[in-house]
């Protein structure tokens, strides 16, 4: 009978140094979160219940519905284009080139590179007046464009940047979902005198759905999230045109501190990656029953 | 007809690979050369890419104006610890979700997952009140401690220990292993390429990670290299109209990533493992 409790006892050690971490700083905070949204809390007075006004204002707040248009702006120019590429590129390295494997290691190397440092870096290369990227430009006759600091420009230079920083990203992920792909399979269509581009429609790209399922939802949960890149290369800047929802968390929790509406943006954001996801699968399901 | 065909779309597919290379490489490239130009240089028009004058002069400011080693060093540090910690703990919860059958198994496992759900921004706020109300604000503690609640580690060595045959196990069982013995002795030397995938994953989220060392940590003493780069070389000195300081901006930026791209060339493997075994970033 001792011997049995004490059998008993191990899964549960093993399992207590985990759980007190996973609950104290994820599962605990991301419930407690909710709660801290249903109050006014500035840093240093004391929280107050006040229900669901923080919801309330949000979405009548001017600000934070242009951070949420600026968001669905900003996926709109990288989903489909980190999507698009990633395959593309991974069937480019896929193929047997010489050199493959360098340019598959080139493509995935800036991912690496920390947000910030991509930021900078690309500051430097949409520079004004100095920077190389405009300076290529007047090679083809086109004036020096603004990037940064123009209200139309400033967000496709953000997404540029993103695209060049994350493509590689998908890229693995996508030659992963190619190399699960049995050769004998296209093997066989080959043999019944299928084309490439019919191997690559007719088989290729169907067994290919899973990994597409997969890195369409994580593009779209990451963009949805952006914000270390706008918070270095605008700030947000030039007024309010490039203001992401994160970034709109943030200004609102540690530069106004309140704490309290920050957290209802905060949960706002989960609610829509949770619509999301759910679209995302209703939209695939009808793709793949037709 | 047909095989010039095929060749000449060999061509093409290999000049698409020049052209990527080239396209993925050149910011990296134009980042490493603008370091090494002097002031006069840098916004010299047309730009080179080779410098004429090459000089260190830019690393030197950068390490003598800003606390530059200290941010490196706090990066490195949070990340080596959080690292280590990730893999002790997601072992041992990995090793009891997988081996053992237990009241609760299914239910707190699930729970665990969920929160690949719930986005990690959502925590910032109540981590900020919790850490503030321990007075750990500004610690390179506080840096620390918010990766070990990680879920992706558990998850993949979970999956690696259930593909451990149980006659492995039993074995050590009649050999009078204790199961703490097991873990230790069988279960980490056998997952080594899945740990390796979970150290790499978990020491670049650390080493890169951003909104919460911002939120976290407003000292100089315990900033991290992102947080540092970011507000003393981002944001305001192209914006405010004075000739930008980027020869600077470079060097601390290629300071900040010869360890992370060394590393990734070097493990490049379990970097790829661990990306494609989750599927989820950091």
């Amino acid at each position: 009978m001792k011997k049995n409790l004490k059998i008993s006892m191990v899964p549960y050690i093993f399992l207590i140094p985990y759980l007190f971490a996973f609950i104290t700083f994820r599962f605990g905070p991301s419930i407690a979160g909710f709660f801290v949204s249903l109050t006014s809390w500035n840093i240093i007075g004391t929280p107050k219940f006040i229900g669901l006004s923080n919801y309330i204002e949000l979405f009548n707040d001017p600000s934070f519905i242009t951070s949420l248009i600026n968001t669905l702006y900003f996926m709109v120019l990288t989903v489909p284009a980190l999507i698009v590429l990633g395959l593309l590129i991974a069937l480019l390295v896929d193929q047997n080139l010489k050199g493959r494997t360098v340019t598959r290691t080139f493509v995935f190397m800036p991912y690496v590179i920390m947000s910030t440092v991509v930021g900078v870096i690309w500051m430097w290369i949409f520079d004004t007046h100095f920077g190389i990227l405009n300076y290529y430009l007047s090679l083809l006759g086109i004036k020096p464009i603004a990037w940064l600091s123009s209200v139309h420009w400033a967000m496709p230079a953000v997404a540029i940047t993103t695209i060049w920083w994350t493509v590689g990203f998908n890229m693995i992920l996508f030659l992963a979902g190619l190399q699960d792909i049995p050769e004998e399979l296209k093997e066989a269509a080959r043999i019944d005198g299928a084309s490439n581009w019919q191997i690559f429609w007719n088989v290729t790209f169907p067994l290919l759905r899973p990994t597409t399922v997969v890195v369409l939802m994580l593009t779209l949960i990451n963009s949805f999230e952006v914000f270390d890149q706008v918070y270095v290369m605008t700030g947000g800047g030039p007024s309010m045109a490039t203001l992401t929802v994160i970034q709109y968390m943030y200004f609102q929790a540690f530069q106004y501190f309140r704490l309290g509406y920050g957290s209802a943006v905060a949960y706002v954001v989960f609610a829509f990656l949770i619509i999301l996801v759910l679209v995302e699968r209703q939209l695939l399901k009808k793709v793949g029953e037709s | 007809m047909k095989r010039k065909n095929k060749c000449l779309s060999k061509i093409i597919l290999y000049l698409l690979l020049v052209i990527l290379t080239i396209l993925a490489f050149a910011p990296i490239l134009w980042m490493t050369v603008s370091a090494f130009k002097p002031e006069g240089e840098i916004a010299s028009y047309p730009p080179t890419w080779i410098p004429e004058h090459p000089t260190l002069s830019n690393f030197s400011y950068v390490l003598g104006t800003f606390n530059f080693l200290r941010w490196t060093l706090n990066s490195f540090l949070a990340a080596i610890i959080a690292t280590i910690i990730v893999i002790l703990i997601d072992s041992m919860a990995a090793f009891s979700f997988a081996r053992f059958h237990f009241k609760g198994n299914a239910l707190l496992y699930a729970t665990v997952l969920s929160m690949l759900m719930v986005p990690i921004q959502v925590t910032i706020i109540p981590l900020y009140l919790m850490f503030a109300h321990v007075h750990l604000l500004n610690t390179i503690t506080s840096l620390i401690l918010p990766t070990t609640g990680n879920v992706t580690g558990v998850f993949i060595l979970r999956n690696f220990f259930r593909s451990v045959p149980q006659d492995l196990i039993d074995a050590a069982r009649i050999d009078g292993a204790g199961y703490f013995r097991i873990w230790w002795t069988i279960m980490l030397p056998i997952a080594r390429p899945s740990i390796s995938a979970v150290a790499i994953i978990t020491f670049i989220s650390n080493w890169t990670n951003f909104l919460w060392p911002l939120v976290s940590v407003n000292s100089d003493a315990s900033r991290t290299l992102p947080v540092g780069i970011a507000e003393f070389f981002g944001g305001q000195s192209g914006v405010s109209g004075s000739a930008p300081q980027y020869g600077p901006a470079m060097a601390a930026a290629l300071m900040a990533t010869i360890p992370a791209i060394v590393i990734f060339l070097l493990l490049q493997r379990y970097f790829v493992k661990g990306i494609t075994m989750t599927g989820i970033k950091g």
